[in-house]
C-alpha cells in the first residue's frame, strides 16, 4: 500500500502526463470527451442561465421565452453529449 | 459455376437505364439552376445602372469608402454637426476606396464588387464540394444553390459589406478544413495562417463573422487542442492589437459606433419568422445538410464545415435584432450548400462508409441488405432535391419581352414591387423587402428629387445619402445609426433637433422614417410635407420649412 505522499505523487505525475498528452502535437479529441464536454457546457450554460434570475434580483418576470429557448438548448447539448459516450476511442 | 462475389457486384450495380435517368435530371437540374444565375446577373446588372439607393443604407456605405478614400475615419462624434457615423468595420470601404480615386463616388462598384464576392464564394463551395465528393455535376450544383438562394439573390449585389463577410468566411473555411490533415509542417503552417487571415478579414468586414471564428478555433482545438490554443492565442493578439488601436485612432468612437450601438432590441417573432421562411426556402438541401453533420457526428470526424454550419446558424437567430433580417442566414446558407453537396456526391458516388460502432450495430447494419437498393433510390432522390430546391426559390420578373412569356406560362403573379415574383413571400418581418428590378421610371422619379435637392437654401437632411451626394451637398447624418445610438442612450439628439426647430435645412426627405422618436417629432412640428415622389416600389416624402 502506497503512503500518501507516495499515492500523492504518483497522482500527479499522471496528471503531468496527461497534461503532456492532452497538449502533445498529435493528440485529438475522442468521441467520448467531446460527449463529456458537451455535457458539461451544457451543463454550466443550464446553472449559468438560472444563475441570470438569482444573481440580477431587480429582474421581473421570472424565465422569459428566449431564457427557456436557450435551457432547451442547453438540455439538447446534454443530450448530444450523452449520445456520443458509446462511441469510446474513435477520433472525433 | 458463377462467382458469388461477382454476382454480388452486379446486383449492386444499378442499371444502365436508371444512371442515365439520374444524370438526366441533374442535367435538368443544372439548366435550372443556370437559368437562375441568368436572372441574378441581369439583376446585378440592372443594379449597377442605378444611380440611387436601391437598398437602405447603400449610401451610407458609399459614404464611409468616400471618406476612407480622403483618409479619414468614418466613426465620428454623432452629437455634433454633420452628426454622421457608420457602424460598420473597415474592410468592405476600404478595398473599394481605389474607385473613388478613379471614378469619384457612384454605386456600381460597390454592388459589383458584392457581386463578383457571391461568384468567388460559390466557385469555393463548388471546389470544396468537388474536393471532398469527387463529383462535378453536384459540385456545381452546390456552388449554384447558393447563388440561387433568394437571400443571396437580393443581397448579393448591393453596396453592402454583408456578402463580402460571407465570401471571406467561406475562403477561410475551405483553407482550414485540410490544415490538421497535412502532414508537411510548412505547408500546414501555411494554409493555418491563410486561414485565420481570411477570418480576420471577414470579422473586419463585418461583425457577425464572430460565429465562424468561433467554428473554426473549436475544429482546430478538436483536432489538435495544442494548435487550437496557440492559434486562440496569435488570432486573439492580433485581432485585439487592430480593434485597440482603431479605439485609439478614432477617439473611442470606433467602440462605441460598431459595439455598443449594435446591441439592438430582440423580436423573438422576428427570429422565427425567419427561420421558417429559411426552412421553407432551403428545405431541401438543409435535410441533407443535417444528415451529413450527423454522420459526421456519429461514424466520421466533426469537419470544420460541419462546426461552422452549426454556428452559422445558431447565430441567425440575431436575426430578430432590430436593424437585422434575413440577411443573417446568408452565411448558413454557404454553409448548407457544401454539407448537402458532400452529402449528394457521396450518394451518387456510393461513398459511405459506415465503421462498426453502437450506432451502426443498431442503425445501419440491419439495412445493409438494402443498400442497392437505397443506392438506386438515391441516384433519383439527389437530383430531385435540387430540382425541389430550384421551386422553392424561384423568383423573377414577371414583366418585359423575354420574362413575361416565362411567367405566364409558370402561373407566375407579381407580390413583390415592380411587377416581381419572390417565392419567398414578404411574409416573414425582416425579410429585406428587395429584389425587383429598377426602371427607367424609378431613374427618372430619382434625378426629380436630386433636383429638389440642388434647388433647396442651404444643407438638406435626406435619409438617403445618394441625393445630397450627386446634388453636391452634404451628408448630414445616418439616421439608423443615430437610432441605433438613441435606442441605447448613446446619442445627445438637442443640436440637431436645434436646427431642426430653426428650420436650418432648406428641404427633408424621408423613406422609412428611421430617424430617432424625437427628431421626427421636431420634423413634424416644424416642417410640411410638400411632393411625395415614387422611387423603386417606395415613396419618398419632400418636407419644407412650415
Amino acid at each position: 500500500m502506497y503512503t500518501r505522499p507516495v499515492y500523492e505523487k504518483l497522482r500527479m505525475s499522471q496528471i503531468t502526463r496527461w497534461i503532456t498528452i492532452f497538449f502533445s502535437q498529435n493528440y485529438t479529441f475522442s468521441k467520448r470527451l467531446l460527449g463529456i464536454f458537451l455535457i458539461l457546457g451544457g451543463a454550466a450554460g443550464f446553472a449559468g442561465i438560472l444563475m441570470i434570475d438569482v444573481l440580477d434580483v431587480g429582474r421581473e418576470g421570472g424565465i422569459g421565452p428566449s431564457q427557456r429557448l436557450a435551457l432547451g438548448g442547453c438540455v439538447a447539448l446534454i443530450l448530444l453529449g450523452l449520445s456520443l459516450l458509446p462511441l469510446g476511442k474513435a477520433p472525433a | 459455376m458463377s462467382d458469388p462475389a461477382l454476382n454480388a457486384a452486379e446486383r449492386s450495380r444499378p442499371n444502365n437505364g436508371l444512371l442515365k435517368f439520374s444524370n438526366g435530371l441533374i442535367g435538368a437540374a443544372l439548366i435550372i439552376l443556370i437559368g437562375y444565375l441568368l436572372i441574378y446577373v441581369a439583376f446585378a446588372i440592372n443594379l449597377m445602372q442605378f444611380p440611387f439607393d436601391y437598398d437602405q443604407g447603400e449610401g451610407f456605405e458609399l459614404v464611409d469608402t468616400i471618406m476612407f478614400s480622403q483618409g479619414e475615419w468614418p466613426y465620428q462624434d454623432t452629437d455634433v454637426y454633420p452628426f454622421y457615423s457608420s457602424n460598420y468595420p473597415p474592410l468592405f470601404h476600404v478595398i473599394a476606396a481605389p474607385f473613388v480615386w478613379l471614378f469619384g463616388p457612384a454605386y456600381w462598384y460597390g454592388r459589383l464588387l458584392g457581386f463578383l464576392g457571391t461568384l468567388v464564394t460559390a466557385s469555393a463551395i463548388g471546389y470544396a464540394v468537388y474536393r471532398e465528393g469527387g463529383h462535378k455535376g453536384i459540385a456545381a450544383l452546390s456552388g449554384l444553390a447558393f447563388l440561387a438562394s433568394n437571400t443571396v439573390f437580393h443581397i448579393g449585389p448591393l453596396f453592402r459589406q454583408h456578402m463580402t463577410m460571407v465570401m471571406f468566411e467561406t475562403l477561410a473555411v475551405v483553407v482550414l478544413a485540410r490544415a490538421t490533415d497535412t502532414a508537411d509542417p510548412r505547408r500546414r503552417r501555411l494554409l493555418l495562417i491563410a486561414g485565420l487571415a481570411l477570418i480576420l478579414c471577414a470579422g473586419y468586414t463585418k461583425q457577425l463573422a464572430y460565429a465562424t471564428a468561433a467554428a473554426a478555433l473549436i475544429f482546430l482545438f478538436i483536432r489538435s487542442p495544442r494548435t487550437g490554443i496557440l492559434c486562440g492565442i496569435g488570432f486573439a493578439a492580433i485581432f485585439g492589437a487592430i480593434f485597440v488601436f482603431l479605439n485609439w485612432a478614432t477617439d473611442g468612437q470606433w467602440w462605441l459606433q460598431t459595439i455598443s450601438a449594435n446591441v439592438n432590441e430582440f423580436y423573438p417573432d422576428q427570429t422565427i419568422g425567419l427561420y421558417r421562411l429559411w426552412f421553407s426556402l432551403h428545405g431541401f438541401l438543409i435535410v441533407p445538410a443535417v444528415l451529413w453533420a450527423l454522420y459526421e457526428l456519429y461514424f466520421g470526424r466533426l469537419s470544420i464545415y460541419t462546426l461552422w454550419f452549426i454556428a452559422a446558424v445558431a447565430n441567425a437567430a440575431l436575426s430578430g435584432k432590430w436593424g437585422a433580417g434575413d440577411s443573417y442566414f446568408a452565411t448558413s446558407i454557404a454553409a448548407l450548400c457544401l454539407l448537402s453537396g458532400i452529402f449528394a456526391a457521396r450518394t451518387l458516388k456510393r461513398a459511405w462508409n459506415f465503421p462498426q460502432n453502437f450506432y451502426s450495430r443498431l442503425l445501419v447494419n440491419p439495412f445493409r441488405r438494402l443498400s442497392p437498393i437505397i443506392y438506386g433510390a438515391g441516384l433519383i432522390i439527389i437530383p430531385l432535391l435540387y430540382i425541389g430546391y430550384a421551386a422553392a426559390t424561384l423568383k423573377m420578373p414577371t414583366q418585359g419581352a423575354l420574362f413575361e412569356p416565362l411567367a405566364a406560362a409558370l402561373h407566375l403573379t407579381p407580390n413583390a414591387d415592380n411587377g416581381f415574383y419572390d417565392s419567398a413571400g414578404r411574409i416573414a418581418g425582416g425579410y429585406a423587402d428587395i429584389g425587383h428590378f429598377t426602371t427607367a421610371q424609378d431613374i427618372e422619379n430619382g434625378w426629380r428629387i436630386v433636383e429638389r435637392v440642388r434647388q433647396a437654401e442651404g444643407d438638406v437632411l435626406s435619409e438617403e445619402a445618394a441625393f445630397n451626394l450627386l446634388a453636391g451637398k452634404p451628408v448630414i447624418t445616418n439616421p439608423t445609426q443615430l437610432l441605433n445610438l438613441w435606442l441605447n442612450n448613446q446619442w445627445d439628439s438637442s443640436e440637431l433637433v436645434q436646427m431642426i426647430e430653426n428650420q436650418e435645412f432648406g428641404l427633408i426627405v424621408l423613406r422609412a422614417q428611421f430617424y430617432p422618436t424625437d427628431v421626427l417629432i421636431a420634423i413634424g412640428n416644424h416642417y410640411q410635407q410638400t411632393d411625395t415622389i415614387p422611387m423603386n416600389g417606395f415613396s419618398y416624402l419632400l418636407l419644407e420649412p412650415k
